[in-house]
C-alpha cells in the first residue's frame, strides 16, 4: 500500500507541488520569524553580558511604581554616595554616571537625527573603561563643558569624524555646537539597535539631563581577589534606604529579559501572521485533496475491490499528505533562512532597526517547523481521506462517477452551528478580553462560513458571472457555468480567499475606525490652532528651552504644555497627563461631566467619564496615590470629564507635575492658541527653526498626521496579511489546473468546434475572477463584521467612532478581481495549449 | 487571409467538398516507423455522403482528423473545398472548424454544463454570429428535439443527445460534416434514426458528409463506401447495401 502512495505522489507532481507551496510559504515565514527572533535574542544577550562584563557590582534606587528590570522607575542618588561607596573595603573603583533621553544630534544636512523611533540617549562618560558601557573606538573621553563622544554608528552614517563640531538638541536648555572627541562603541556594538548616544563629562551631562548633585547609578569594580559577595553586603550597609546594589550580572539579565520581552511580543505578533497562513494553506490542501480523491475514484474503488481494507485507503490518502507536508517544511525551513534577511528588510523598510549578527537556527525551530508543517498538511487531508473511505468499490466499474456529496441541510447546519460558536466565542472573547479566545472565535467563524459558503455558492455565482456573461458572450457564460458546476469545489476554493481578505477588511475597519476616533477625539479636545510635537513620536519630548520661545512668537496669545507621567492610583499603574492651567480653556476643551477644571489649579485630580463609572469614582472623593520620586500621598478628585483618548483618563495641572516629577519634567507637546492671522504659523515656525526635532503643525496637519501613523501601521498589516492572500491565489490556481485537467475532453471539444484560443483563455479567467469575487464578497462581509465587533469592544480604549473604509473595501474586491485574474493566466495557457485532437482521443 | 462565409447550399463552386492528396502520416522514425497514412489520396464529392471503412489501425480516424484541421499531416495536401488547410495556423483552423466543418461524434460530446439549444447554438456563439432562426427552427423539427431544448445534456437520452450534436454540426451550414462512429454509443432505433437525418441531409438539402464507421447497416446509408486498410484506400463501393458491403469485408478479410 506504501507503493501505491508514492506512486500516487508521483503521477500527481504538479498539482501536490502547488499545494506544496502553500505549506512552504508558511512554514517559510514560522522558520524565518524564529530564526530572526533567535538571532536577535542572541544578539542582544551577548551583547549586554559583553557591556556589563567587568562591572562586578552596581548600587541603584529600588524599583518604583511595581514594575522592575530593565524598563524601571528608579530614583536618581546623591552624588556625595559615590565617595560613600569608594571608600567601602574591596572596591577598586566605583564610578557615577547619569543617563537621559532627547539628546539629539543635527545632521550636516540641518535634519535631527534619528532611526526608525529608536531613542536618543545622552549619558556621562566614564573616563574608566572597565565598567564604562562605551568602549572608544576613535579618538579620547570629553574633558571639557563642549565636548562629546559620539556612537560609531552614527558616525558613519553620517560621516561625522573626530575633531568635527556638532550641533546638538539639548532637553532643557537651547541647542549647542559640541566638538567630538572621540567615537564609541556600545559593548561591541556600533549603537544600540539603532539609538543613538552622545556620551559628555559627568558634569556636564548632569547639567543637560537636569540631574546636577545626582547620579542615576554607581558601578562597582572590586579589588582583585576580594570576596564579591562579601563587598555587596558591606556596600548594602551604608545605603540609604531606597538604595539598592545588585551584581553587574543582575543588570545586564534585567536588560536582555527586557529586550527579550519586547522580543517575545514581535516572536508572538509574526507567528500570528504566519499561522493565518497555513490556516489558509490548510483550505488549499483540503479542497486540493478533496479533488485528487475526487479524481481517483476509480483508482481508489479499483483499490478496494483488490483488497485494500477502507483502513488502507485512508492511510493512504493521509500517507500522501503527510509526504508533501514533510517535504514542503524541509523546503520551507531551508526559506526560512533567507526569509529572516528579508523580514529584517521588511522591518527596516517600516522603519524598525534591528541589530545585525550571525543567524541562529535552533532544534526548536526545526521541531516546530516539522511539525505544524505536517501537522497542517495532515489534519487538512483527514476530510478528504474520509471521502476516499467512503468510496463504494463499484465506482470502479460504474458507468457514472458521481462524487459523493454530504447533503446540504446537514452541511448547513453544522456550518451554522460553528459559526455560532465562533460568534458566542469571539463575543466573549472580547468583553473579558481574551485574546486567545477572540482567536479561536475568528478561526470557528471562518470554518463555519466555509462550510456554509457552499450553499449560497451557485446563486452567487451566477449573479458574480452575469456581468461577465454579458460582457464576453459565450466565453464568460461557459466561465459562469463552470463555477456553479460543483459548489463544494467553487466555495472550498473561494474560502481561502475569503479569510485573508476578512482579516485585511476586519484591520482596514479597525484602522479606519481608529483614525476616525483619533480625528474625532482631537476635535473634541482641542482648541489650539498649533501644536507642537518632536518629531520622533516614540521617545521623544519636547525641550523646555522651546515654551518660552514658542508662546512669545508674534500671533500666539495663549499657550498649554502637556506631559504624561506614570504613577499608581490605589496600587495600579496608571499614566497621568498634566497641563498648564494658566490658557487651559483656551487650549484645551475639557467638557465636564461633574465639579469643575478649575480644581486642577488647586491641585486636585480630574479624571475621565469612563474610569469613574468604571472605578466607581465621584467628585469629593479622596484617592491614594504614589508617586516615583515623592512616594504615597492621597488626591482628591475635583472633577470629571467627559472621555477623550487624546487626554487620557487622569488629569493634573502643570504646577502638581513639577512638584512629582523634578527630574523628567518635559512637555510631550505643547499647545498654541493665535489670533487667527495666517502669519502666525510662520511666525512659530521661525521661532522654533533651531529645532530640527520638532514640528509646528496646524490642527488639520495633527490630524492628518495621526492618519497617517495608524495608515503606516496598516500598511505594515497589510503587507504581512499579503503572503496569505497569496496562498489562497495558489489555491485558485491549483483548482483552475485540476479543473482544466479534467476538462480536457470538453475543452477539446470546445476547441473542435471553433473556440479560439483566446477565448478559452476568457472562459479560465472568467471562472478565476468568479472564484476570486465569491470569496472577496464574503470575506469583506465576515471582515467587516469582525473589524466593527474588534472596534466596538475598544470604545473604552478610545475607539469611539465605527468607521466603515467604504471606499477601501471597495478597491478590495477590484484588487481580488485583479488577482483572480492573475492567478488564471497560468490555467488559462494551460488549457489554451491543450492539443484539440489529443483533448478528444482521450476517452 | 480570410474565410469565405459558407455559400448556401446548392450555389457552391464546382471544387469537391474535400480532398487529400497524397496525404501521409507517420509517427515515430527508423525501424519503430508507423504510417497511419500511406500516401493517401480520396476526394469526397460535394452534397455526397461518404463512409470510409476499415478495420482499426487502418487510418480511418486519422484521415478524418487530418481533413478536419484537428491534426496536421506529415507531407501531402488536405483541401477543404479549394482551400489548402496544411498552411492554416491555429487560428486560422479554429475558424475554419467553427465556420466550415461540422462534427458528430461517438460519444456525443456536449458541454454538459449548457442546455441543449445552447450545445446547438454554440459554434455560432462562439463565432458571434447571430442565429439564423428558422434554420435552427428546422433543425429542430427535423430532428424532433424541440420539447427538449431547455434541458442539459445529462437529462436527455443518448439518441437525444447525438440528435443534438447532429443539429450543433448543421447549424453553421457547413462545407462538410465529419462524423466519427456517430451511431456507436446508440441502440439500433436511435442509430437509425440519427443515421437517416443524415441521409436526409444530403438528400433534401445538399449536405456534405463523411462518415467514419464499423457498421456496414450503418454504411448503407451512405451513396459510397470507402475501405481503407494500412493507411491507404484498398477499395471502394459506390450505392452500397449492408449486404455488398459485408461481400466486400469479407474478400478483403
Amino acid at each position: 500500500m506504501w507503493r501505491v502512495t508514492l506512486k500516487g505522489l508521483l503521477a500527481h507532481k504538479l498539482r501536490l507541488a502547488l499545494t506544496a507551496l502553500a505549506i512552504v510559504l508558511g512554514i517559510t515565514f514560522i522558520a524565518g520569524t524564529f530564526v530572526l527572533t533567535d538571532t536577535l535574542h542572541n544578539t542582544f544577550t551577548s551583547l549586554f553580558g559583553n557591556v556589563y562584563q567587568n562591572v562586578d557590582l552596581q548600587v541603584r534606587g529600588v524599583a518604583q511604581l511595581g514594575s522592575s528590570g530593565g524598563s524601571a522607575t528608579r530614583n536618581a542618588l546623591p552624588q556625595s554616595l559615590v565617595a560613600s561607596v569608594r571608600a567601602v573595603p574591596g572596591v577598586a573603583a566605583a564610578e557615577g554616571s547619569v543617563q537621559g533621553l532627547n539628546v539629539q544630534y543635527v545632521s550636516p544636512q540641518g535634519k535631527a537625527i534619528s532611526t526608525g523611533g529608536a531613542p536618543n540617549i545622552g549619558v556621562s562618560f566614564d573616563p574608566d573603561q572597565r565598567v564604562s558601557a562605551l568602549r572608544l573606538a576613535q579618538g579620547g573621553p570629553p574633558t571639557t563643558p563642549h565636548d562629546v563622544v559620539m556612537d560609531l554608528g552614527t558616525a558613519q552614517k553620517y560621516g561625522f569624524k573626530v575633531g568635527q563640531t556638532v550641533r546638538i538638541l539639548l532637553p532643557f536648555a537651547p541647542p549647542a555646537d559640541f566638538t567630538i572627541t572621540g567615537l564609541a562603541r556600545f559593548g561591541t556594538a556600533n549603537n544600540l539597535a539603532g539609538a543613538t548616544l552622545a556620551a559628555f563629562d559627568l558634569p556636564t551631562a548632569q547639567a543637560i539631563l537636569n540631574r546636577v548633585g545626582t547620579v542615576d547609578s554607581i558601578d562597582v569594580v572590586t579589588s582583585p581577589g576580594a570576596d564579591k559577595a562579601r563587598v555587596q553586603r558591606a556596600i548594602a550597609r551604608i545605603l540609604p534606604p531606597g538604595v539598592e546594589v545588585v551584581t553587574g550580572q543582575t543588570v545586564a539579565n534585567e536588560q536582555t529579559s527586557a529586550i527579550n520581552s519586547a522580543l517575545a511580543f514581535f516572536n508572538t505578533a509574526l507567528l500570528v501572521f504566519a499561522f493565518i497562513a497555513l490556516f489558509v494553506g490548510g483550505f488549499t490542501i483540503l479542497n486540493t485533496f478533496s479533488i485528487i480523491v475526487g479524481q481517483r475514484t476509480r483508482e481508489l474503488a479499483l483499490l478496494r475491490i483488490v483488497g485494500a481494507s477502507r483502513r488502507q485507503v485512508f492511510r493512504s490518502v493521509l500517507g500522501e499528505a503527510a509526504v508533501v507536508g514533510l517535504l514542503s517544511s524541509l523546503i520551507g525551513l531551508g526559506l526560512g533562512v533567507l526569509a529572516a534577511m528579508g523580514l529584517e528588510a521588511l522591518l527596516g523598510a517600516f522603519g524598525v532597526t534591528l541589530p545585525s549578527g550571525p543567524l541562529v537556527f535552533e532544534g526548536r525551530t526545526v521541531v516546530v517547523c516539522l511539525i505544524v508543517g505536517v501537522g497542517v498538511t495532515v489534519v487538512s487531508a483527514i476530510s478528504p481521506a474520509r471521502r476516499a473511505v467512503r468510496i463504494a468499490p463499484v465506482a470502479a466499474i460504474a458507468e457514472q462517477q458521481t462524487e459523493a456529496d454530504i447533503p446540504l441541510r446537514r452541511r448547513f447546519t453544522w456550518g451554522a452551528g460553528i459559526t455560532l460558536v465562533g460568534i458566542v466565542a469571539l463575543a466573549y472573547g472580547l468583553t473579558k478580553p481574551l485574546i486567545e479566545l477572540v482567536g479561536l472565535g475568528a478561526v470557528l467563524i471562518f470554518i463555519g462560513v466555509a462550510r456554509l459558503a457552499p450553499a449560497v455558492a451557485r446563486p452567487m455565482s451566477s449573479v458574480i458571472g452575469r456581468p461577465m456573461a454579458g460582457m464576453l458572450g459565450m466565453s464568460g457564460r461557459l466561465g459562469r457555468e463552470n463555477s456553479m458546476r460543483s459548489p463544494r469545489r467553487t466555495a472550498q476554493t473561494a474560502s481561502a480567499l475569503m479569510v485573508g481578505l476578512a482579516l485585511v477588511s476586519a484591520i482596514a475597519v479597525f484602522g479606519a475606525s481608529l483614525s476616525g476616533s483619533a480625528v474625532s477625539s482631537i476635535n473634541d479636545a482641542l482648541n489650539a490652532d498649533l501644536i507642537v510635537t518632536p518629531v520622533s513620536n516614540v521617545s521623544g519630548a519636547v525641550p523646555n528651552a522651546v515654551v518660552p520661545v514658542a508662546a512669545a512668537a508674534p500671533g500666539v496669545t495663549a499657550s498649554s504644555s502637556i506631559y504624561t507621567g506614570k504613577f499608581e492610583l490605589k496600587g495600579e499603574l496608571n499614566t497621568l497627563t498634566a497641563t498648564s492651567t494658566k490658557d487651559l480653556s483656551k487650549t484645551v476643551n475639557l467638557a465636564m461631566a461633574e465639579g469643575t477644571s478649575g480644581s486642577l489649579a488647586a491641585g486636585q485630580l480630574l479624571i475621565d467619564t469612563t474610569t469613574a463609572s468604571a472605578k466607581n469614582l465621584h467628585v469629593g472623593n479622596v484617592v491614594p496615590v504614589t508617586f516615583a520620586e515623592t512616594g504615597r500621598s492621597t488626591m482628591r478628585i475635583g472633577g470629571v470629564f467627559k472621555a477623550n483618548a487624546l487626554i487620557g483618563r487622569y488629569l493634573v495641572s502643570d504646577g502638581f507635575y513639577r512638584a512629582h516629577y523634578a527630574s523628567t519634567e518635559l512637555p510631550v507637546a505643547v499647545l498654541l492658541r493665535t489670533d487667527g492671522s495666517p502669519t502666525a504659523e510662520a511666525a512659530v515656525t521661525h521661532a522654533l527653526s533651531g529645532y530640527p526635532n520638532l514640528k509646528v503643525q496646524t490642527k488639520a496637519q495633527f490630524e492628518q498626521s495621526q492618519r497617517a501613523q495608524v495608515n503606516q501601521l496598516l500598511g505594515l498589516v497589510y503587507a504581512l496579511l499579503a503572503l496569505a492572500v497569496i496562498i489562497a491565489l495558489i489555491g485558485i490556481v491549483n483548482t483552475l489546473m485540476l479543473s482544466v485537467f479534467e476538462r480536457t475532453h470538453e475543452i477539446g471539444l470546445l476547441r473542435a468546434v471553433g473556440m479560439r484560443r483566446r477565448q478559452v483563455r476568457a472562459m479560465i479567467r472568467s471562472e478565476s475572477v468568479i472564484l476570486a469575487v465569491f470569496g472577496a464578497v464574503i470575506g469583506i462581509v465576515v471582515g467587516t463584521g469582525l473589524g466593527i465587533a474588534l472596534s466596538s469592544s475598544l470604545r473604552s480604549q478610545g475607539i469611539t467612532d465605527i468607521v466603515v473604509p467604504v471606499s477601501s473595501l471597495v478597491v478590495f474586491l477590484v484588487l481580488a478581481a485583479v488577482l483572480g485574474l492573475i492567478a488564471a493566466s497560468w490555467p488559462a495557457r494551460r488549457a489554451a495549449r491543450l492539443d484539440v485532437l489529443a483533448a478528444i482521443a482521450s476517452e | 487571409m480570410t474565410l469565405a462565409e459558407p455559400a448556401p447550399a446548392g450555389q457552391r463552386s464546382d471544387a469537391p467538398a474535400a480532398r487529400a492528396v497524397e496525404l501521409r502520416k507517420t509517427y515515430g522514425s527508423g525501424a519503430a516507423t508507423v504510417h497511419a497514412l500511406a500516401g493517401i489520396t480520396v476526394t469526397f464529392d460535394r452534397a455526397r455522403f461518404t463512409a470510409v471503412m476499415g478495420p482499426s489501425g487502418s487510418g480511418k480516424s486519422t484521415l478524418m482528423h487530418c481533413m478536419a484541421g484537428l491534426d496536421r499531416p506529415t507531407s501531402g495536401q488536405a483541401y477543404v473545398g479549394s482551400l489548402d488547410i496544411a498552411g492554416l495556423d491555429d487560428s486560422d483552423l479554429t475558424q475554419l472548424r467553427r465556420d466550415r466543418i461540422g462534427f458528430v461524434f461517438q460519444s456525443f460530446n456536449l458541454v454538459p454544463t449548457l442546455s441543449a439549444g445552447e450545445n446547438i447554438t454554440l459554434p455560432a456563439d462562439l463565432a458571434g454570429r447571430k442565429v439564423d432562426r428558422d434554420w435552427f427552427d428546422y433543425l429542430v423539427t427535423q430532428l424532433r428535439i424541440g420539447d427538449r431544448l431547455s434541458h442539459r445534456p445529462t437529462e436527455l437520452s443518448g439518441g437525444q443527445q447525438q440528435r443534438c450534436a447532429c443539429a450543433r454540426a448543421l447549424i453553421n451550414r457547413p462545407d462538410l460534416v465529419f462524423a466519427d462512429e456517430p451511431t456507436g454509443n446508440l441502440d439500433s432505433n436511435s442509430s437509425s434514426e440519427v443515421l437517416e437525418f443524415m441521409r436526409r441531409s444530403v438528400t433534401e438539402f445538399g449536405q456534405s458528409i463523411v462518415m467514419v464507421t464499423h457498421d456496414p447497416r450503418g454504411a448503407a446509408f451512405a451513396d459510397r463506401v470507402v475501405f481503407l486498410a494500412d493507411g491507404d484506400i484498398v477499395d471502394e463501393l459506390a450505392a452500397p447495401t449492408a449486404d455488398s458491403i459485408l461481400e466486400h469485408m469479407r474478400t478483403l478479410g
